[in-house]
């Protein structure tokens, strides 16, 4: 008996895992917080917020999820769209206050697209980090 | 305000942000995390550089 008992134990989840990720999407790092790891928290937290700080200062544009000419376009934009949508509460914000890049192409808006996106992608690596230690895949 | 950071530059901080986030949920220790965020950024650069001076050999 006391063996199931510590079974069942180490296989409950800490916290709800889908609060925890809501809220490691929502806002960066904040699943880790919501699991006692600060310091972690607040280095993701930095990473992803500035990095979509960069972009957003060098005048990338965000994807939109339409549809281009052929396929690969397409599998680019909303690709690229769910990479934005990832970087959670700095890609609404910015939605929200109505951001538009200009509208002629440069390269540093180039660059400055690429970071948006990258800052998305590092949130779901984080918000799988914090879905792991919720499930007590990892420390 | 508006930034005009060259590829290199975005290079470096794209570097910096992806290290860090890498260090911390990879590995299991501070000292580890340390460890393999600076082995990430060190990849990055010579990544950055061996590709860089690739493509100026390339082109001639």
């Amino acid at each position: 008996m006391p063996a199931t008992t510590v079974a069942a134990t180490a296989a409950e989840p800490i916290r709800s895992p889908f609060l925890v990720i809501l809220l490691a999407w929502l806002l960066p790092g904040a699943g880790h917080f919501l699991l006692g790891k600060r310091g972690r928290a607040l280095l993701i937290f930095a990473s992803v917020v500035l990095c979509f700080l960069f972009g957003v200062l060098m005048r990338g544009p965000l994807f939109q999820p339409s549809g281009g000419a052929d396929v690969l376009s397409k599998l680019i934009q909303y690709g690229g769209f769910l990479g934005d949508l990832a970087a959670g509460f700095p890609y609404l914000l910015v939605s929200f206050f109505g951001y538009a890049p200009p509208d002629s192409a440069s390269h540093v808006s180039d660059y400055g697209s690429k970071l948006i996106v990258a800052a998305g992608l590092l949130n779901i690596l984080a918000i799988v980090d914090a879905y792991e230690i919720t499930t007590r895949q990892k420390d | 305000m508006t930034l005009n950071l060259d590829h290199f530059e975005t290079s470096l901080l794209l570097a910096l942000f992806s290290s860090v986030v890498l260090g911390i949920v990879t590995k299991r220790t501070t000292d580890e995390r340390v460890k393999y965020g600076l082995y990430c950024f060190g990849c990055f650069m010579a990544a950055l550089f061996g590709i860089g001076w690739f493509m100026r050999l390339l082109h001639g």
